[in-house]
């Protein structure tokens, strides 16, 4: 972190190497369980040491780009104009440290839940090597940049998904990587258009596209981009893949599956419309109440489906798909209130969402079932897991002063910041819908009488499996109680929006 | 600038000279492969050895004979031709390491890798003749020099595999002839130039005639639809026939023939007044599609890549008839990209069927286990074909991509994605059923005192191929790999006329 190499936004970009070290030791993980011939003790060091280590790494850059210096690491050159590079600003550390965290608690998670066998090391390796590939999403300083990590995790994800092998998991799987391919060559699309008519790739707060070039090239753009990540972010109609592949995958991939990887998607949203297009762009275009439109039918499409499903692990994906629609609808608000909520809402919602699957997978795992109804009255024999799924489901409905509440009480405050009435009646549809969908699980898993399945099992998970999901439920009041604290996530937001609109 | 010198020349003759020795004492192992490698490694030296000097834009040439004043015989390494000789040059050392591993206790080896080496003479001599007479000859001779190597197992089905090859070649040729001749007779002379030798003075429809003649005399090897016939029926050839010959010569020959007629005898600006090239693009995205789509029927192993192979070779076609910079760009890359991931494909269908007798996709449940370095490598060439960053495959997808915006076909654009999203289709599945499925029976096992997982000569290869289409994908900007090459020729057709070298 030596010289200064350029301002942007009032921020110096300094060129480091620590976003590459970030992207790089989830790697070590990697070589570690597939090259070496390591013990098995060994191999779990060798996995869990890099994991916590890129946290650390994550968080410093967080208290980096708090303190004002933009870490940049420029990795090769393809072409003459196309080439890599790490640029690390607001958005991306804190999507970065998110990234870290939640891939650190599902690792350890992993390694009560994923049975030893042939397919172990081939789960760890390409955990690991998603992880990476989604750091380098967040610290990608360039589209291209941007997509090579998308593409890469986005493929990579499909061993996750299929991992158990079961006719279900492989169909699932099947279809995923149709979408995403699909989702993935429209992004292309919209790069090579972008490339066409800019000239350049590299992310720009408030944007690098000038509106003096083809409107209908510009469009296309736009909506080549829209539906790529679109895919990604599950907005319907395009989430076909989301409540397939879900359930199919092991509950701690789920869970960073729901929590950061849907996201990545809206966040490409978020790059494309405030840094390639920029706000004043996009509203020139007049695009954006079109993709109110779609993210407001997201939300509410996506929250009434869940209610209706009884395998638990669906029902929740359903509910990310309603919830990431809250990211999409405030980008297309392009208020800075409504931006600096939607971040937050990313963070808060990964661990929420985290802390939902790992609960979800530690009933699977004590063989209480997949369906809700088969979680009667598991409460009494796992109570820390009900607690957990319960403080979850108040944090997700919007109960003060838990995370999901710091998040959508700025999303509300933005929104009546640009008027925006209908995004307003969305939001509040959407916590109450939630509420009817994830309401009855807690008062199955207390109240319900056992049923005659039950009883057959239930003792709490040991404590590899309860601790990821203790911690991410406590973080839950953490970040709900201490979002006024620099460094936490409200604080990068509102830098994240001060680049993106101006003054903040 | 242009500088006499005998290395364009040599560069043929080695390989000849090599084929010459292979046929009088092949006959002994040693001498055979000692022939082969020292004339494959003599020949990429002498073209490495002009690389430095076409990076600066000198142009060798060196005249053999002339009949006639203007009609002989004559070589020409300009930055394009060094680009095709290079890619074939080092592709011949690779497969000549694995062919001597594939082919070992076959029959008639001294017949094989004689005219192995033909072959590979005769592909240079296309790459650096300097008019279109020497490029016909060395064209028709590649054709017969082939021919043995198609029939070498002298099976019927192989038998009627040549008779059909022959018969489309041969065709193809004569076509070419016509339009050589018509040339000559349009624009007293065949030697190619920069921005072309044809003129609008010849008459639009002399000119058609021409285009129309070349174009099919060319395309039936480089298997533009509906010339394609010939090419899966020639996949019963021995696998380091089908890699070099239907992967790199053969094909490329044809395709290579296509761009230099565009450039170097039409012209950039001729035929964008003529406006012939439109249909030939045209013609060029239906087979990127419609090869595609038949491969994802295929079950044989090699007739997939055949139809792969007919896809991709479209590429250059397209490339050359959208008349832009970036799109000859892609045309050229297209050449070594496209030759070094499918060479590793080619390579590694190869060591399956040697190691485990499979032939077909439903019947490799599972291989990645057994076989995990030539699946890796299987895996990087499919990436490739899709056309995923970092990987060869990419770099074209994008020049081509961004010709076609330039050209203002934005229609291509769609052709490029739905052709990714094919590839992935045809390629996909076959990974999926190497990695995430059982094998049907145990695999047989290694042999003993193996270390790996197949031969070393031919798991080498399989493995250097396949990081070359990694180090292609990321090193296009870097001097004297062939991206700075391709950069020199597209740089010198697009010069304006008279001033090009």
């Amino acid at each position: 972190m030596t010289s200064a190499v350029g301002l942007v936004g009032g921020l110096g970009v300094v060129s480091s190497w620590w976003p590459g070290v970030a992207v790089a030791l989830p790697l070590v993980g990697v070589v570690a369980v597939s090259v070496g011939r390591l013990s098995e003790r060994w191999r779990v060091v060798a996995l869990v040491a890099p994991a916590v280590a890129a946290l650390a790494v994550a968080l410093a850059i967080v208290g980096d780009v708090v303190a004002g210096r933009l870490p940049e690491l420029f990795v090769l050159h393809m072409t003459p104009t196309l080439w890599m590079v790490l640029r690390v600003d607001a958005p991306g550390a804190l999507y970065g440290a998110t990234v870290a965290a939640l891939g650190l608690l599902a690792l350890v998670f992993s390694f009560g839940y994923v049975h030893r066998g042939p397919r172990w090391s081939r789960y760890f390796a390409f955990l690991m090597a998603s992880l990476s590939c989604t750091l380098g999403v967040a610290y990608a300083g360039n589209l291209l940049t941007f997509l090579i990590f998308y593409e890469a995790f986005s493929v990579l994800t499909y061993a996750l998904v299929v991992h158990e092998q079961t006719p279900e998991a492989i169909r699932a799987g099947a279809k995923y990587i149709a979408y995403i391919l699909v989702g993935g060559s429209l992004v292309l699309a919209g790069i090579l258009l972008t490339y066409f008519l800019a000239g350049d790739l590299t992310f720009v707060a408030g944007g690098f596209l000038a509106a003096d070039v083809s409107r209908g090239q510009l469009l296309a753009a736009f909506w080549c981009f829209v539906a790529g990540f679109g895919v990604k972010a599950a907005l319907v109609p395009l989430h076909g893949w989301v409540p397939d592949a879900h359930p199919a995958a092991p509950a701690p991939f789920s869970a960073v599956l729901s929590g950061v990887m849907v996201a990545a998607g809206a966040f490409g949203i978020m790059r494309v419309a405030l840094d390639v297009f920029g706000a004043d762009l996009v509203r020139a275009l007049g695009v954006a109440s079109w993709l109110t439109a779609i993210a407001a039918v997201t939300v509410l499409v996506g929250a009434l489906l869940a209610i209706g499903q009884d395998d638990l692990k669906r029902r929740l994906a359903y509910s990310t798909i309603s919830q990431m629609g809250y990211l999409t609808l405030a980008v297309s608000l392009l208020g800075s209130g409504v931006m600096a909520g939607a971040l937050v809402h990313l963070v808060h919602h990964a661990f929420l969402k985290g802390t939902l699957f790992f609960c979800a997978g530690l009933w699977i795992h004590a063989g209480g079932g997949r369906r809700v109804g088969e979680l009667r009255g598991i409460g009494a024999r796992m109570p820390l897991t009900a607690a957990a799924f319960t403080l979850a489901v108040l944090g997700m409905i919007g109960v003060p002063p838990l995370s999901g509440f710091v998040s959508k009480w700025w999303l509300g405050v933005g929104m009546l910041e640009v008027d925006a009435g209908i995004g307003l009646a969305v939001l509040l549809a959407g916590a109450l819908l939630a509420a009817a969908y994830l309401l009855p699980v807690v008062y199955v898993v207390y109240f319900a009488p056992a049923g005659p399945t039950a009883g057959r099992s239930g003792r709490e998970a040991p404590a590899t499996m309860l601790a990821p999901t203790l911690v991410a439920a406590a973080l839950t009041i953490v970040f709900g109680l201490g979002s006024h604290y620099g460094g936490f996530p409200l604080d990068l937001a509102q830098l994240a929006v001060a680049a993106w609109f101006g003054g903040g | 600038m242009e500088v006499v010198d005998v290395r364009p020349i040599l560069a043929p003759f080695v390989s000849f000279l090599c084929a010459g020795l292979v046929f009088g004492f092949g006959r002994s192992i040693f001498w055979r492969r000692f022939f082969t490698f020292l004339a494959a490694f003599i020949k990429m030296a002498l073209v490495l050895s002009m690389l430095p000097g076409t990076l600066q834009g000198v142009v060798y040439v060196y005249q053999f004979v002339e009949f006639t004043p203007g009609i002989g015989i004559g070589f020409r390494a300009d930055a394009y031709g060094m680009f095709f000789s290079l890619v074939s040059s080092t592709l011949w050392v690779f497969t000549t390491i694995y062919a001597i591993g594939y082919m070992q206790g076959d029959r008639d080896r001294v017949r094989f890798f004689g005219f192995f080496a033909l072959c590979v003479s005769t592909t240079v001599g296309v790459a650096f003749a300097e008019n279109l007479l020497t490029f016909f000859l060395f064209y028709e001779t590649l054709t017969i020099c082939t021919y043995p190597l198609v029939v070498h197992a002298e099976t019927r089905e192989a038998l009627r595999a040549g008779r059909i090859y022959l018969t489309y070649t041969l065709i193809g040729g004569g076509f070419a002839l016509v339009g050589a001749v018509m040339t000559l007779n349009a624009a007293g002379t065949l030697t190619f130039a920069a921005p072309g030798i044809l003129g609008l003075e010849s008459g639009v429809g002399t000119l058609a005639v021409i285009f129309l003649c070349l174009i099919i005399g060319f395309g039936v090897k480089a298997a533009v639809m509906p010339l394609h016939g010939w090419l899966p029926i020639a996949m019963v050839a021995p696998t380091p026939v089908s890699a070099l010959l239907h992967a790199v010569a053969v094909v490329k020959v044809g395709a290579f023939g296509v761009t230099r007629v565009i450039y170097n005898v039409f012209g950039v600006e001729l035929l964008q007044q003529l406006g012939f090239a439109t249909p030939l693009a045209l013609l060029a995205g239906f087979t990127i599609v419609a090869a595609s789509t038949i491969a994802l029927t295929q079950d044989h192993l090699k007739r997939r890549l055949a139809y792969s192979t007919i896809s991709q070779l479209s590429y250059i076609v397209l490339g050359a008839a959208l008349l832009t910079p970036l799109a000859a760009t892609a045309a050229v890359l297209h050449i070594a990209n496209q030759a070094f991931a499918k060479i590793t494909m080619f390579f590694v269908v190869g060591a399956i069927t040697r190691t485990t007798g499979k032939k077909y996709v439903s019947e490799i449940d599972g291989i990645g286990a057994r076989m995990p370095w030539s699946m890796a490598a299987f895996t990087i060439a499919s990436l490739s074909f899709v056309g995923v960053p970092l990987t060869a495959g990419f770099i074209t997808k994008w020049y081509l991509a961004l010709g076609a915006l330039e050209a203002d076909a934005w229609w291509f654009v769609l052709v490029l994605i739905a052709s990714s999203l094919l590839n992935a289709g045809y390629f996909f599945p076959i990974l999926h059923r190497a990695y995430f499925r059982p094998a049907k029976e145990p695999w047989p096992p290694l042999e003993p005192g193996r270390h790996f997982e197949t031969p070393k000569t031919l798991l080498i290869p399989i493995v250097i191929c396949a990081a070359y289409v990694l180090l292609l994908g990321v090193t296009a900007e870097v001097p004297g790999m062939p991206g700075s090459v391709a950069q020199v020729a597209v740089e010198s057709f697009f010069a304006p006329r008279g001033v090009g070298p």
